[in-house]
């Protein structure tokens, strides 16, 4: 049972305050909170969750935003956890974007939400399509709409339709003039290579990502040609789990709208679309760093938005790089940034230098870990596929669309 | 891809304005815009109701416009009345009068033809928390709960919560638990049902303290009927509501097994839900049905285990720390079922240190014969990494490999490894933080050459050339000279090294490291008497001069020794060296038992049973007696030698602070039952009633949680005195029980309710006072004598402890204050005793037991 919400802006400052039961928490847990997170950031790292002198406290960090929640009784922890990220999450899609401005100038829409998503201390609902029927998002539409109308009111005259349907995700009866239904593979690749280029961990973590806009209630099955190679799946509500269990077949009725149909993750992969080979030689105070980039080139897509990224140890007093291919940034923190960009088909891209290390190391011994992102249109690395799409229920014709992406997630080279 | 998971620079919190000037400036806007009906009034009342609200979020108090806005507030544009009723919660508690202006629109709102206006006004209504409006909730909830529309009735029943905390009175009196039992069961909608069952768990758990009634309806929420009806629909509640369901399902007792696995397969797809703490509510159910049945539990924990490792990795780093302390629990429970699943703890470049931290723990437990190769060499990884903590944490987790396994030679060549590569940084007079990763090494050397004795002749060779001087860190320097000690015959310059650090002895600052030093000349002396004879006369020197009681206790120790006889000394210092097998754990079983009672709560991440933790808010530390504020508590029960877990009981007071030692030993060594399972119990529900609790504690002494661990005090000293007075009869002269227990919640009522039966003043010997300069001694001094300090405090020249003992063979407690005065070397005692007749007998104890103080 939570009892207050702080949302702190980087400063410390409180941003909003949200009390949800009658044992008020005064504000001053949040200087007490700040003064430990700012005493406490060199050790350990900010803990999620704390215990002050008179509450536990919850803490959430998205994008220079804190969210803070306080209890004073015993409770699941991850109950407080997951919520917090929900919060977070629905706060992002309402404003298109989280920071302290947004939410300064939209801490009406905020407070409605919030008013929504928890009473009492207790979460009631966090989905967001329910959720976007009681208080319309700000967006420029809404904006519009009321400038035209005259109307500017944020907040919908009508009850969300599925508090009252038997489908608690689905409002009751939406109409589309066109029915039409997008699926998104999203995937990432979590990737590590060790000091001797053996790759020691190679899996995908992907996201089925649905966008549905159909009339009426469809029931929609969606199948795969190789469900085996799924691991570690989680379902969004909707999904019949008992279907899948016996068919590996996902039969659901869509909410309205987008959401995340599943998430999965595939195991034990034996490649990466592109290498990265890290060199480094130490030599009497001095160390040369080389490190090659290339593509495997074995899905026949290009690689984009390729970088690499690193943080140079301690010891390294300065660094001469250069690269023949992207820009190579080194920033105050002694983190580098090689952009790279496109991979070209001609050559391989390398960044070489030299390292100066400080008076009286010989040789490098903390060595760094070079961080890669990449990403692919048009390919799952993974390598599932959707086989097909049905409707049911429903006896419109539709349009069906299907994407994928891939990108890299943990994706690390270790030197 | 994402930056590494830099904290933000943090800076302290900015003053907040106070804004006087604007507070008028809206007054006088509002009060204009009152009682316009003109077309714009209402945008413009917006953007002012904006103003407002934005400023009570910033923290400027605009409590004084109370009037105006409630005179604006009779609008029938939505958003606004939003605004309002935020508003209007927010400052009503602290204008009541003011509030009943609001009661008028609220209610006429509650009774609106749109079901979210009536919901909002209703909402509304309940956050106002003014004692004296109750009267007019009853009406709009009672006709909430029965509205035709559900998200009304949603509202309406958190309105009974709301209630319920303003006036209890009135809300049972109206009969809502009752109408709230009919909702839950018959309600077409689940979120109703699920705000009914969190509604009526907190009304009738509060209840239940008071009244028989509400503790045998609780009871029915975990029956049968009531549980498989809530089961039978789970799929239908919101994954919230789930939660809650799954948290009441896990008290549920199933009457067979047959029950258990029924509940288990219905529960099972619950698993899979994308809502962590569904799958970890579904966990604990899962674990705490078949905690009866050892081997399906076995495979309960390969069914969790796979679910529980998706979401360390799917989710943000915020909730796979909440999983993988879970995780952790589990992992330490049954090592051998994750052993092939190792790979999952590997840690990644960009995770924060504390879920690292965890994973390297995790590792550590995993290992076993066949993954060890691998851990370790992952671990080595690590050890190289740029975050040093890490580094070290990696270091230290090889070595804890090292010393369970039994194939060690891979893992001891890579320690030799490490040192050997900072032998490269030492003789390069390398950076502090190298030197401090060796220096852990080194801690780890030292233990592994206790574990495998047969590996020390390599060791040696490496260890032989750190030069000390290069080694800062006091653990890494004992280490170090425990090795020039112990390993002195097969290093040549051992004793030179030895005595140049005999000879810098006042600049060492650890009292450790000079202990250490004290031993190892002692057992180089043995091996190598004529080189050793100079510096060990020295380091006794020292050793006896030191400051530090234990220094000059053990310097002491040694000297008589060596003055008795030489070998009777050397079989003392020097024993033969039998392998450690396993080093102490740091955490008893009992207490990891009592966590996992608690899975899916707080007291996993913070790695203790919830009493441990809670508690100290139930001591409720502000409301402490004056005279026990400023000292420091001991809540002593055995013997002080025992590590004890501190707690810190109060941020605000820095002299304060309380040591509780872990109940779980005590209850083992005193073989008797320390009836913890009820101290648990009242901890348990107080924390339901936390600010209950607390006021209860400071105001009536007689109630809270002290009476339960007095008795359970009683009860120990009853069991003590019939096995006493079977066995002999209790000798004539004041004999103490030397295992006296008290806790401070105790102490203090003791001493607040006790007379004062005897007070004294006299004066201290010279050597009882300069030997007041150690801390503790003088509490270690009195334990001898089976006399206990449960708190202590004061600076120079004032010190002031508190003192009790008990009888031998009887349940009379005494109690003593104790004041000295340093400089003047006066005290006074003051004691109190539950037997008066033996306060004198006591008091000659006392002051023959702290005359011996400092003489020793």
């Amino acid at each position: 049972m939570l009892q207050c919400i702080f949302l702190l802006s980087n400063s410390g400052e409180v941003i909003l305050e949200k009390q949800l039961t009658g044992h008020r928490v005064d504000r001053s847990i949040c200087s007490w909170f700040w003064d430990q997170s700012i005493s406490q950031a060199h050790s350990f790292g900010q803990l999620p969750v704390i215990a002050s002198p008179t509450h536990y406290l919850f803490q959430v960090f998205r994008e220079g935003i804190t969210f803070l929640a306080c209890t004073q009784v015993e409770m699941p922890p991850l109950m407080a956890i997951e919520f917090l990220c929900r919060v977070a999450d629905v706060l992002n899609d309402y404003l298109g974007g989280l920071n302290e401005d947004l939410i300064k100038d939209n801490f009406v829409i905020v407070y409605e939400l919030l008013d929504e998503m928890i009473d009492n201390g207790f979460p009631l609902t966090t989905e967001p399509n329910i959720l976007q029927e009681m208080i319309a998002p700000p967006n420029i539409v809404s904006k519009v709409l009321s400038v035209v109308t005259g109307t500017s009111s944020n907040v919908s005259d009508t009850l969300p339709g599925a508090s009252a349907s038997g489908v608690p995700w689905r409002t009751a009866d939406p109409k589309y003039a066109q029915n039409e239904v997008y699926i998104d593979l999203a995937e990432e690749m979590d990737a590590t290579i060790n000091r001797d280029g053996a790759l020691m961990k190679c899996e995908v973590y992907g996201q089925v990502k649905v966008n549905s806009h159909i009339s009426g209630l469809p029931d929609m099955t969606l199948s795969f040609t190789n469900p085996s190679i799924l691991d570690q799946v989680r379902f969004h509500p909707c999904v019949r789990f008992r279907q899948w269990e016996s068919h590996q077949i996902l039969s659901f009725v869509p909410p309205d709208g987008q959401f995340k149909l599943m998430s999965y993750r595939v195991r034990k992969l034996k490649s990466t679309p592109l290498y990265v080979k890290p060199q480094l030689t130490s030599n009497g105070g001095t160390c040369r760093l080389n490190v090659m980039v290339g593509s495997r080139n074995n899905h026949g897509k290009t690689i984009d938005l390729v970088t690499v990224q690193f943080q140079l140890p301690s010891c390294i007093l300065s660094a001469d790089l250069t690269s023949n291919h992207g820009t190579v940034n080194i920033l105050a923190d002694k983190t580098c940034n090689w952009n790279i960009g496109r991979i070209p088909k001609d050559k391989a891209p390398s960044m070489s230098g030299t390292l100066v290390l400080e008076t009286g190391l010989e040789r490098l011994h903390t060595f760094p870990t070079f961080r890669v992102g990449f990403k692919m249109m048009g390919v799952a690395l993974s390598g599932l596929k959707i086989d097909k799409l049905d409707l049911k229920t429903v006896p419109y014709r539709f349009f069906k669309g299907f994407r994928a992406v891939s990108r890299a997630g943990e994706f690390e080279v270790r030197s | 891809m994402a930056p590494p998971p830099a904290h933000p620079q943090r800076s302290p919190s900015p003053s907040q304005p106070s804004g006087k000037s604007e507070v008028t400036d809206l007054r006088s806007q509002l009060r204009q815009l009152a009682g316009s009906r003109a077309p714009g009034a209402d945008d413009a009342k917006r953007d002012l109701f904006k103003k407002v609200i934005s400023n009570m979020t910033i923290g400027i108090d605009v409590s004084s416009l109370f009037g105006e806005m409630v005179m604006c507030s009779a609008t029938s544009d939505i958003v606004l009345k939003k605004m309002c009723y935020l508003y209007v919660g927010n400052y009503a508690k602290v204008n009541p009068d003011l509030a009943l202006l609001t009661i008028n629109f609220l209610q006429r709102d509650c009774k609106d033809d749109d079901p979210m206006i009536r919901g909002l006004a209703l909402r509304s209504l309940c956050s106002l928390r003014v004692a004296n409006l109750v009267e007019y909730l009853v009406g709009p909830l009672g006709s909430g709960l029965k509205d035709n529309n559900s998200y009304v009735r949603t509202v309406a029943v958190i309105g009974v919560v709301k209630l319920y905390h303003i006036s209890a009175s009135t809300c049972l009196d109206a009969d809502f638990p009752a109408t709230l039992k009919h909702l839950m069961l018959n309600d077409p909608d689940t979120q109703v049902v699920a705000n009914c069952l969190s509604a009526l768990q907190e009304i009738w758990t509060l209840e239940s303290t008071s009244s028989e009634e509400a503790a045998k309806e609780r009871e029915t929420l975990v029956s049968k009927p009531v549980i498989y009806y809530l089961l039978n629909r789970i799929k239908e509640f919101s994954e919230w509501a789930q939660c809650l369901v799954l948290e009441l399902v896990a008290k549920y007792i199933p009457s067979d097994n047959s029950e258990i696995f029924d509940i288990m397969n219905l529960l099972e797809d619950r698993l899979q839900h994308a809502n962590g703490a569904v799958v970890l509510a579904t966990s604990k159910v899962f674990l705490h049905l078949t905690l009866s049945m050892a081997d399906v539990h076995q495979q309960v924990y390969e069914r969790i285990k796979a679910p529980l490792l998706t979401q360390v990795s799917a989710g943000s780093p915020e909730q796979s720390y909440a999983v993988l302390s879970h995780l952790h629990l589990l992992v330490m429970r049954a090592p051998y079922i994750f052993s092939s699943d190792y790979k999952h703890f590997y840690c990644q470049y960009n995770e924060p240190s504390y879920v690292k931290k965890l994973k390297l723990e995790m590792l550590t437990a995993v290992a076993n014969e066949s993954n060890t190769y691998d851990i370790v060499t992952e671990l080595c990884e690590y050890a190289a990494n740029v975050d040093i903590p890490i580094a070290r944490e990696s270091i230290r987790a090889v070595g804890k490999i090292a010393l369970q396994q039994y194939d060690v030679n891979a893992i001891v060549d890579r320690l030799l490894q490490f040192l050997e590569m900072e032998k490269d940084y030492v003789t390069c007079e390398a950076l502090t933080n190298t030197k401090l990763e060796s220096s852990s090494m080194q801690v780890l050397v030292k233990d592994l050459l206790r574990k495998y004795p047969q590996w020390s002749q390599d060791c040696i060779a490496v260890v032989g050339n750190i030069s000390s001087k290069n080694v800062q860190e006091p653990k890494a320097k004992a280490a170090l000279i425990w090795m020039l000690g112990e390993y002195s015959q097969d290093m040549p310059d051992a004793p030179y090294v030895l005595e140049s650090l005999v000879e810098n002895w006042d600049e060492e600052h650890s009292a450790e490291v000079r202990l250490h030093l004290l031993t190892a000349v002692m057992k180089c002396f043995f091996k190598r008497a004529p080189e050793t004879q100079k510096a060990l006369g020295a380091a006794l020197a020292a050793g006896l001069a030191d400051f530090h009681q234990d220094v000059h206790d053990r310097a002491l120790f040694y000297y008589r020794l060596l003055q008795y006889k030489v070998s009777v000394a050397e079989s003392v210092v020097n024993p033969p060296k039998q392998a450690v097998s396993v080093f102490a754990d740091s955490q008893s079983s009992e207490i990891k038992d009592r966590i996992f009672d608690e899975f899916n709560s707080l007291s996993v991440i913070y790695q203790k049973p919830s009493y441990m933790f809670t508690d100290k808010e139930h001591r409720g530390t502000l409301e402490f007696s004056d005279e026990l504020a400023n000292l420091s508590i001991n809540a002593e029960a055995g013997d002080s030698a025992v590590p004890a877990q501190r707690v810190e009981a109060n941020d605000n007071d820095l002299l304060l602070s309380i040591t509780e030692k872990e109940e779980g030993r005590d209850a083992a060594s005193n073989g008797s039952a320390y009836s913890a399972p009820s101290y648990d119990g009242a901890s348990a529900t107080s924390a339901a009633s936390q600010s209950l609790a607390d006021l209860a504690f400071s105001s009536t002494s007689g109630s809270g949680q002290a009476p339960a661990s007095s008795f359970a005090i009683d009860d120990l000293l009853g069991l003590d005195f019939s096995v006493g007075a079977a066995a002999t009869p209790s000798p004539p002269p004041l004999s103490l029980n030397p295992k006296a227990v008290l806790d401070p919640g105790t102490f203090q009522q003791k001493w607040r309710q006790l007379p004062l039966s005897l007070s004294e003043d006299f004066s201290l010997s010279p050597q009882g006072v300069a030997a007041l300069a150690t801390s503790n001694a003088l509490l270690r001094h009195m334990q001898s004598h089976s006399i206990h300090c449960i708190a202590s405090g004061g600076q120079s020249p004032n010190f002031k402890f508190f003192f009790f003992a008990q009888k031998a063979e009887s349940a009379s407690i005494y109690l003593v204050e104790l004041l000295i005065n340093s400089s003047s070397a006066k005290s006074q005692i003051k004691i109190k005793a539950d037997d008066q007749s033996t306060s004198q007998a006591f008091s000659t104890l006392f002051q023959s037991a702290l005359s011996k103080f400092g003489t020793a």
